[in-house]
């Protein structure tokens, strides 16, 4: 009852405002008017009379603030009336509203940006059912836990068959094969995988169906799975694909189903085109039967309420069991880790430091905000201190300034959140495209939840401060001194607070930013021991059931050298497999020397492996430091030969000459074939231009052949005009031979770093607002104080201070500040970049150099905005000065 | 004439009610009221009676109704209502406790 009654009156009260008003002062005017009445019959005079009464009656205004504030439904009304002045507020200083709002959106905009990527990567659950269920599995040799390796088919379905903690457990691999029949011959990127995958990641196939685990057996019929691109995009969506049948490799298989474009394994892969069983690979068929090849990548699906310490101990039971009863698998053991976690190692540490320099960006972007409002709440101390005497209470003129400043915040925040929006748009062509499956950044519901935080969070911010400095504590100085010292004082000391917290944070960001970008610059200016320029790179691959015999593609390769040899214009041309910054990586295989004591079993030594044509090393401008480069004389009839590079040379043959020495490596199955070595050649940087060259052994093409190479040619010719003759000469060998990836070497190397140009760019420019923003905030603060210092000025120009004085007085007061910024910085930046080591090529966390150079940047910008407030102050007439008020 | 003495906070609030819980009555009257009761002892600063009626009101206690009145035009009368009525014994008996509490107190003092 009482209730109803309570939500009556505060309906009405706030429906009827202005009427409850009214009755309000109609009934404080009765009592005043009785009060007159009183003091008339005691015989004064009516002016008098009322005087007297409402001196008796006490501040009517204040009284009347009272009783609203009973009504408990004040501050909505309070809220709408501050919302309406806020606005009228802020369209009254457009230039004030402009700035401000541009600095949040900055602010905010890099936030949510770099956010709506962590969110994408790091926080959004995997596209799989119970994605925490999900682990991976390596084979890991005992002695070295951190060598993660791919597993063996047939202890893959040992684990498999014998296990009790994984519901389903699925292999897979990769492959590109070769797809003719449907117009242009083309590559497919092809999955080899075993049949549960589908199960296990949950995958509903759009049409038809998925693979069966029947059709995982050997010798079962070859059947593929085509995605939904490959199907619109090769077969133009025709619904009766299934059942008909594709050459792949020019093998038939025969299409069962479809799978929606959605579906991908592992996420963040390139797309996928064809799923086939691993069993029907050209190349991993066979392969699967020989128990020391480790080609499976495996996937298990934690059962329900079995930890991953568990399964791990489940695994090491097994594969200690393996390593007892099969050679291959002595010294290793399998080890199990979440799929989410491989799956964001590699980006986290990164994120998180963009993050953080976001973060770091948004404080600094509040702190000027702040400082400007602090400015326009000094002068509007006068205004302020009048609706105190009014009886305005504290609380109420906080919640006025906080209201401005929370509709600035959002302001910010729409503003920054379109920022983003066109930000990620723009960026997206340049996102490393390994990073993430760029179409899921976007900005949706958390995105623009952690924007709108952010923003109130950054009104807070800049707001509380100037808001409680705002609310004087001694009015009557207020409105004495004209409100133009309002909080003058804190006021000062807030602002000089607040501009050297910006510039210790614009060092932070400068530091984290130049350590980035001078490593960046140390890596691509590397020498990556070739000279890529004018190197134009094109695949060539051969369908193996075709050209299945190595003789066809030892015959093959020598007719297109023979053919891209005359063409004019291209100086030098060699075939290689695979080339150094190749995206499968490089291919690394263990050797050993002759006439060296064996290893201890368990230790082997391995280099990374190319099989080269003879002109590569002259195509690629890799030096020849000893002996000789391979000759067409090393063929399959002749001894077997291999070239060395200086750092396997240096390594492995201490103090000997390795020339005349063999060694046993090869690709599988040659892997024991013995190797005389003829020549040492220069380090090659093969797997990243950050990566320290490794030993490298090289073998003749013809006595290892391949189905098929990277075509390398050097010619000043345009890259698009090589490439066209290269297509031209694969086909007038054979028509229905797919030549991909063509590109010229130098952008191939650009890519390769493209993660690390991807975060360059982005913390640089992220410094380069850090920076604009303290010049800003310290420019700001250094004008307000000289202007508030006229006065002072005149009296000293009046006493013969000379204008350098002034100058230097002014410039002093900044360059202080700016210094105690710089000190304070140094020691965060100090504590802070430390977490981006591993983000860095040989420059340290504490490199001098950098903050030396950032450092002496920051002052002197430091020092320029402060030049222009002192020169204003000394072009001041000290007539005027002194004047000034 | 010695000033009336300030009225003792919060007893302000059961005055008004005992007040109007005998006869509906506007602000003027509650005032004038509350210093003739106390034989001029106890005067109500006006600055804390109106907001003391507008809270009361707001709470639910008392309500309010603009009438012909006594002062020869309309005002606005205040009046208890059910659950006002026992807060005014729930009030008082609190009083009473405090009182007898203060009172022996200041005996044995």
């Amino acid at each position: 009852m009482r209730i109803i009654r309570i939500i009556k009156r505060r309906a009405h009260s706030l429906l009827h405002g202005s009427s409850a008003d009214a009755e309000l002062q109609r009934e404080i005017e009765i009592h005043v008017q009785q009060l007159t009445h009183e003091a008339m019959a005691a015989g004064m005079a009516e002016v008098e009379a009322r005087a007297m009464a409402l001196r008796e009656f006490g501040p009517i205004d204040q009284i009347k603030e009272k009783c609203r504030e009973t009504r408990r439904v004040n501050w909505i009304q309070d809220f709408v009336h501050d919302l309406r002045y806020g606005l009228r507020m802020l369209r009254e200083s457009p230039g004030f509203t402009a700035v401000a709002v541009l600095t949040l959106a900055l602010g905010i905009g890099a936030n949510t940006a770099i956010f709506s990527i962590v969110d994408a990567v790091l926080l959004r659950s995997l596209p799989y059912a119970e994605p925490d269920q999900l682990v991976l599995m390596f084979d890991v040799p005992l002695k070295q836990p951190d060598a993660l390796s791919a597993i063996s088919y047939r202890d893959f379905s040992e684990c498999r068959d014998q296990n009790r903690v994984f519901s389903e457990m699925a292999g897979n691999a990769f492959h590109d094969l070769t797809l003719t029949g449907a117009g242009e011959p083309s590559i497919v990127n092809t999955a080899d995988v075993t049949p549960e995958v589908f199960s296990l990641l949950n995958a509903k196939p759009l049409a038809g169906r998925t693979l069966l685990p029947e059709d995982g057996k050997r010798g079962a019929a070859a059947v593929a799975v085509l995605s939904e691109n490959l199907w619109r995009s090769r077969f133009g969506s025709n619904p009766g694909l299934i059942g008909q049948s594709i050459d792949l490799d020019m093998r038939s298989f025969t299409v069962v189903g479809i799978l929606p474009a959605s579906f991908r394994y592992p996420e963040g892969a390139p797309h996928q085109d064809v799923w086939i069983s691993v069993m029907q690979d050209p190349l991993f068929g066979p392969l699967t039967s020989a128990p020391g090849v480790r080609l499976l990548g495996v996937i298990g699906r934690l059962k329900p309420g079995v930890s991953l310490a568990k399964a791990q101990a489940e695994m090491d039971t097994l594969s200690a069991r393996l390593a007892k009863e099969f050679p291959e698998d002595s010294g290793l053991t399998i080890r199990i880790r979440p799929y989410r976690q491989v799956v964001v190692r590699n980006v986290k540490s990164a994120l998180l430091i963009l993050l953080s320099a976001v973060g770091l960006l948004l404080l600094m972007a509040c702190a000027n905000i702040a400082n400007l409002l602090l400015s326009q709440a000094t002068s509007r101390g006068r205004e302020i201190a009048v609706r105190i005497a009014l009886g305005a209470s504290r609380g109420r003129i906080v919640r006025q300034v906080l209201t401005e400043s929370a509709l600035l915040g959002l302001l910010g925040g729409v503003a920054g959140v379109l920022l983003a929006a066109g930000a990620v748009w723009s960026l997206q062509p340049f996102l490393p495209p390994d990073l993430v499956r760029i179409s899921s950044i976007h900005i949706g519901g958390p995105v623009l939840g952690f924007a709108l935080l952010l923003s109130l969070a950054a009104a807070l911010g800049f707001g509380l401060a100037p808001a409680l400095l705002a609310t004087p504590s001694n009015l009557q100085t207020n409105l004495k001194e004209g409100g133009e010292r309002t909080g003058q004082r804190g006021g000062r000391h807030v602002r000089s607070f607040l501009a050297v917290a910006e510039i210790s944070l614009a060092m932070v960001l400068l530091v984290a930013g130049g350590l980035l970008i001078r490593s960046f610059a140390l890596v691509t200016s590397v020498n990556p021991g070739f000279d890529p320029n004018n190197v134009t790179e094109a695949e060539v691959s051969l369908p193996q059931f075709q050209y299945s015999r190595p003789q066809q593609w030892t015959a093959f390769s020598g007719e297109l050298l023979t053919r891209l040899h005359a063409q004019p214009g291209f100086e030098d041309s060699a075939l290689a497999a695979p080339l150094p910054m190749d995206r499968q990586g490089a291919a690394t295989f263990a050797f050993s020397i002759v006439g060296n004591p064996p290893l201890p079993p368990g230790k082997s030594t391995t280099a990374d492996y190319a099989t080269v044509s003879p002109g590569y090393f002259r195509a690629m401008r890799i030096p020849l430091l000893r002996g000789r480069f391979f000759s067409d004389q090393d063929s399959a009839s002749n001894p077997n030969v291999a070239i060395i590079s200086e750092a396997l040379a240096r390594r492995h043959f201490p103090n000997q000459d390795p020339i005349g020495r063999q060694m046993r490596f090869g690709f599988p199955p040659n892997s024991n074939v013995p190797r005389e070595i003829v020549g040492i050649v220069g380090d090659v940087r093969d797997v990243s231009l950050s990566q320290k060259p490794g030993p490298m052994m090289y073998v003749p093409f013809a006595q290892a052949p391949l189905y098929g190479g990277e075509v390398v040619v050097r010619s000043s010719l345009s890259a698009s005009s090589v490439a066209a003759t290269i297509r031209q000469a694969v086909h007038s060998i054979d028509k229905d031979l797919p030549v991909t990836d063509v590109e010229s070497f130098p952008d191939v190397l650009g890519q390769s770093i493209s993660r690390e140009r991807f975060r360059t760019f982005l913390l640089g420019s992220f410094s380069a607002i850090a920076l604009l923003l303290a010049a800003v905030g310290i420019f700001g603060v250094i004008s307000y104080s000289a202007s508030q210092r006229t006065h002072e000025i005149g009296i000293r120009m009046a006493l013969g201070a000379q204008r350098q004085d002034v100058l230097r007085l002014i410039l002093e007061q900044g360059a202080k500040l700016a210094l105690l910024g710089l000190g304070v910085g140094v020691v965060f930046a100090l504590l802070l970049t430390r977490w981006m080591a591993s983000l860095l090529y040989s420059v340290s966390a504490t490199d001098p150099l950098t903050f030396g150079a950032v450092a002496i940047v920051l002052l002197g910008v430091a020092v320029t905005a402060c030049y222009i407030p002192a020169r204003r102050a000394v072009r001041v007439d000290p007539m005027v000065a002194l004047r000034y008020q | 004439m010695p000033k009336p003495s300030d009225l003792l906070q919060g007893t302000l609030d059961l005055l008004i009610l005992k007040i109007i819980a005998r006869k509906p009555l506007h602000g003027w009257g509650i005032a004038k009221r509350i210093q003739t009761l106390s034989g001029d002892t106890l005067s109500v600063g006006q600055g804390s009676l109106y907001p003391a009626l507008h809270r009361l009101e707001n709470q639910g206690w008392i309500c309010a109704g603009w009438e012909e009145s006594d002062l020869g035009h309309a005002a606005k009368v205040y009046s208890l209502t059910p659950e006002g009525r026992k807060q005014l014994g729930r009030e008082l008996k609190s009083w009473n406790r405090l009182s007898s509490a203060v009172q022996l107190l200041i005996q044995n003092a």
